[in-house]
């Protein structure tokens, strides 16, 4: 049994609707599924973190951990889906100052750059009271407070704790042991309107923190109960961190009681300016007093007058904004200092430089060298560097220059930043041909893929854009060509319908009258007696207008009314109009095609029927040809009609011009088609209608046809 | 006291079904933060904006912008140099009877007698410049007898105060009152005491974050009415929203909060910390 095309082109619609919703819920279902992306374990050790998104703070990559050494009040950084529901996240935490906290969040939304940015629930180790601070923020917060145990535990500086904060339903859990020791505070709420679902992160306020073995999976009921009801820290992270973060400087535990004296400064202390002049010649110890302003890859101090490198004697866990005294050799270089072999002195804390706005010229000129700067320029070119660094060359005017990035976080920055965008960074400049490499005349070291703020994407017109364009300029062009020709068509289909009703409405009444007055005539003739030999002669007379009448008639009819006037038809119906026109006579009509017949437009088809239609009568009328050939040739680009006798011929200088053959040009001009006329005396005439075809498109034929473009 | 100031605003959209958006930046003095988040909440189709400013000249640009925009303001605690109309109001904190306060309980501490410093003070912000003033000027008028033996610049770093205390102690180790104009420098002059033993010098400091007497030098803290500000701020906005008059600018006397009245029905309203118009309803254990 066949089924209806109609019903055939139902079912395959529906079909394919049914496949694109399909996909579109599988997508959707993957999406809003609650365990995508779990159970997740960092790859900080590998250097990377580009699932990872900061609201604020300096979150950078060192040594396998995440550090943010900034003492911004609720620094975020947060990672997964915002539709994970059940799950717990856990991660050596450890604080990098005091007066603050840091920690974990989780089913975080919404989030911010601000203080309480973010809908989500927050666990953290706090030190101003040694406790565990559990809350929820709304953009705003509410919180408790948890003892830790055993009592007495102060929370440290610089100490890894394990901390670790499970969702299930409304319930949350946290747990916190400082690594190393078997007490454990365990404590759980249940919040009875929670926030159902969201991304994991880590936080920190005022003290920065470093975070490590982040782990991240799904929860239960079970594991909710279990957490709390242990008594014992577990096992399983703690051994692998502290071999992959051997490198990580860790200090003796700061707290409150043992926090360095805050000791007023040292009265010698110079400006970082005089130490390049002080030491010429000479090997001298110098104590400045400034900011810190980088901490890697190399340690850079920064007071009003300028920046110094800074090379410490023992390694020391500084942080980006750290009031520090530093005393060392110095060692002058061109344009700033380094001071060797150094002793660095907290004074206090959180009190980030902030950043010179310069030119690139004036950065160029090495006065900021060693210096927490800020500068713009577009970017030319981005590459990896060595010791996994990304670099980024951006000029502005005549000046380039370059930036170098830790790798880190930065990856997803370096796949993001489009070339030729403009760009504003804040990094401490460098002259050292180190980072330079003798090809820019200075280098800025970033800190994080924060310090980059993209003022303007690349000009819209990109190379790329521009070939956008074209292509697009192009099928506009293409899609107006073929609506031209369409309603072109629509109008020549419209003019041969009138006319095909013209030939209908002479057929049916003109043609009709005429012969029906022939027959009058005939009979009127017919009974007329033979005597009368003047009306017989009158009656013929008429009876032969009557004949000549219908037969112009006729011929009116056939031209209004092509017959079968299509491609294929346009021979057959020329030779049948030949055949007509010597009808009664000895003349031969000869018709052919020469090539690949194609389908011409109606136009076309229209204007080549009326041309040959012309053509033929015209020989038959004025040159008693034996022979008429019609030939119609189809070429790759071209339609060719060829119309020949070899009748009497006629002077062409003189007939050429001939009313007849002026409306023929017009007729072949409509088409753009060139008209030739062949004919010298006694040999015939030889009427050449060539029109131009849409090239034909195959593959093969792709080159000739850009060729002939460009 | 933010969570206050948070609070009374709550309060007041609450049943207007107003929409509140809260935020600060992540640093107390990180200016352009501040200005980044007013533009941006210009910007964003905000129907109001209430400010409390980290700069008494730098977000007075910023302001007028929201101001063109048809965005009616309410600077709250310390204005902008720049005078209140045309959508522009003022919430503020007497600052001049703030001086007061301190300058009385200093002398009923002193007596006439003894020597005070003044820590914290923030040229930045025009409030706080105006309470040093007024407690200079009115002791200098009841207790001529008492010396104040510094008065230094402060920061909104605890460590940084502390320093500053330490200094002043060593300098005057006959000192007999703090009084610290910022909570921050409250702190880092309590945290100095604590690390020299010292019970002798009372401290009394303005805008507390809680009102807790744990630590014995503190002797009393100066409490804006931060609740009744954010509650007005709100108001304001939605008054002006239905073009009903609205007084350009009002001041709100704060309030000396010591031992004897910590308890007290006022300062409990005025240190209620809960912002939520419906508290939260949390259950918790500590296990196991």
């Amino acid at each position: 049994m066949r089924m209806p095309a109609k019903t055939s082109r139902l079912l395959v619609a529906v079909s394919l609707s049914a496949v694109v919703l399909l996909i579109l819920a599988v997508i959707w279902l993957h999406q809003h599924n609650p365990s995508r992306g779990l159970p997740y374990r960092d790859t900080f050790s590998q250097g990377r973190a580009d699932e990872w998104t900061a609201f604020g703070g300096t979150w950078e990559l060192a040594n396998g951990t995440m550090r943010n050494n900034s003492d911004e009040r609720g620094a975020k950084l947060l990672t997964g889906s915002a539709q994970w529901q059940d799950y717990s996240v856990e991660a050596d935490v450890m604080l990098l100052g005091l007066g603050g906290d840091a920690g974990l969040t989780i089913r975080s939304s919404g989030e911010e750059e601000g203080v309480d940015a973010y809908h989500g629930y927050y666990a953290g180790l706090r030190s101003v009271d040694d406790a565990l601070a559990v809350g929820r923020a709304d953009y705003g917060w509410s919180e408790i407070i948890f003892p830790l145990k055993p009592r007495g535990i102060t929370v440290l500086a610089s100490q890894w704790y394990h901390l670790k904060l499970m969702a299930v339903g409304c319930t949350f859990a946290v747990s916190m042991n400082r690594i190393g020791d078997d007490s454990i505070t365990v404590a759980t709420v249940n919040d009875p309107d929670c926030i159902p679902a969201g991304r994991a992160g880590l936080r920190s306020y005022s003290s920065g923190g470093v975070w490590r073995n982040v782990i991240i999976q799904k929860a239960t009921q079970q594991d909710l109960q279990q957490m709390f009801s242990r008594q014992h820290p577990p096992h399983a992270v703690a051994p692998k961190s502290e071999s992959q973060s051997s490198n990580l400087v860790v200090v003796p535990p700061l707290s409150q009681s043992n926090i360095p004296q805050a000791l007023p400064s040292s009265p010698n202390t110079q400006p970082v300016s005089s130490l390049r002049f002080s030491s010429l010649g000479e090997s001298k110890t110098a104590t400045i007093r400034g900011i810190v302003a980088l901490t890697s890859p190399v340690l850079v101090v920064q007071d009003s007058t300028g920046g110094v490198e800074v090379r410490c004697a023992q390694p020391q866990p500084l942080k980006v904004g750290d009031e520090v005294e530093v005393t060392g050799q110095i060692e002058a270089r061109e344009f700033s200092s380094v001071l060797n072999n150094a002793n660095v002195r907290v004074l206090w804390e959180g009190t980030p430089t902030p950043a010179v706005s310069v030119t690139a010229t004036q950065a160029a000129t090495g006065a900021f060298d060693a210096t927490f700067i800020e500068v713009s320029g577009h970017l030319l070119q981005k590459h990896y560097g060595p010791d996994d660094t990304l670099v980024f060359d951006l000029a502005s005017g005549s000046q380039s220059f370059r930036i170098i990035l830790n790798r880190g976080r930065g990856n997803s920055l370096y796949k993001n930043l489009a070339l030729d965008s403009m760009l504003r960074i804040r990094g401490v400049a460098v002259m050292d041909p180190v980072y330079t490499q003798g090809t820019v005349p200075f280098a800025l070291l970033a800190r994080s893929s924060d310090d980059f703020e993209v003022l303007a994407g690349p000009p819209w017109w990109s190379a790329g854009h521009l070939v956008l364009m074209g292509i697009c300029l192009l099928l506009l062009a293409f899609i107006a060509n073929i609506l031209y020709h369409r309603i072109e068509n629509m109008r020549v289909q419209a003019v041969a319908e009138e006319r095909e009703h013209l030939a209908y409405d002479m057929h049916d009444t003109l043609a009709q009258s005429v012969a029906g007055i022939g027959f009058q005539l005939e009979a009127i003739r017919m009974n007329t007696p033979e005597e009368l030999r003047h009306v017989h002669r009158q009656l013929d007379l008429a009876s032969e207008l009557v004949r000549h009448s219908h037969a112009e008639a006729r011929r009116s009819i056939d031209m209004l009314r092509p017959q079968q006037l299509d491609s294929k038809g346009l021979l057959s119906a020329l030779m049948h109009t030949a055949e007509h026109l010597v009808q009664g006579g000895n003349v031969q009509v000869i018709a052919r095609t020469v090539g690949e017949p194609r389908t011409l437009s109606l136009r076309l088809n229209d204007a080549l029927y009326r041309l040959g239609q012309e053509a033929l009568a015209n020989a038959v009328r004025h040159a008693n040809p034996g022979t008429l050939q019609i030939t119609l040739r189809y070429d790759d680009d071209t339609v060719t009609l060829t119309v020949s006798d070899d009748g009497a011929g006629f002077n062409h200088d003189a007939e050429a011009q001939g009313f007849g053959v002026q409306g023929m040009r017009k007729r072949a001009a409509s088409i753009a088609a060139t008209l030739q006329i062949t004919s010298t005396e006694g040999s015939g005439t030889r009427v050449v209608i060539t029109a131009p075809l849409a090239p034909r498109l195959t593959l093969m034929r792709w080159p000739s046809q850009l060729r002939k473009l460009f | 006291m933010t969570e206050s100031e948070h609070g009374g605003a709550m309060a007041a959209a609450d049943p207007e079904h107003a929409r509140i958006y809260w935020n600060a930046p992540t640093r107390e003095d990180d200016i352009e933060g501040q200005i980044a988040m007013v533009e941006r909440v210009a910007n964003g189709g905000a129907q109001g904006l209430i400010l409390v400013p980290d700069h008494t000249s730098a977000l007075i640009s910023p302001v007028r912008s929201a101001l063109a925009k048809g965005i009616p303001t309410v600077i709250l605690s310390s204005p902008l140099a720049m005078p209140p109309g045309d959508h522009l109001f003022y919430l503020l904190n007497d600052e001049v009877r703030g001086g007061e306060l301190a300058a009385e309980r200093v002398s009923s501490i002193l007596h006439n007698h003894g020597k005070v410093a003044i820590l914290g003070i923030d040229p930045d912000i025009s409030g706080i410049t105006t309470r040093a003033r007024s407690l200079k000027e009115t002791l200098a008028r009841t207790d001529p007898g008492i010396q104040i033996v510094t008065d230094a610049i402060g920061s909104f770093n605890v460590p940084h105060e502390q320093q500053m205390a330490e200094e002043t102690l060593k300098a005057h180790p006959d000192l007999d009152v703090i009084v610290a104009l910022t909570a921050v420098s409250g702190h880092g002059a309590l945290s100095a005491l604590a690390s020299s033993g010292n019970t002798h010098v009372k401290v009394i400091y303005y805008d507390p974050g809680d009102t807790s007497f744990d630590d014995p030098n503190l002797d009393s803290m100066i409490l804006q009415d931060t609740r009744s500000m954010g509650y007005d701020a709100v108001r304001i906005i939605l008054a002006s929203l239905r073009n009903q008059p609205i007084p350009p600018q009002k001041k709100f006397e704060p309030t000396l909060v010591t031992r004897e009245n910590v308890n007290s029905s006022k300062v409990e309203k005025l240190s209620y910390m809960e912002w939520r118009t419906k508290p939260l309803q949390w259950t918790w254990s500590i296990g196991p």
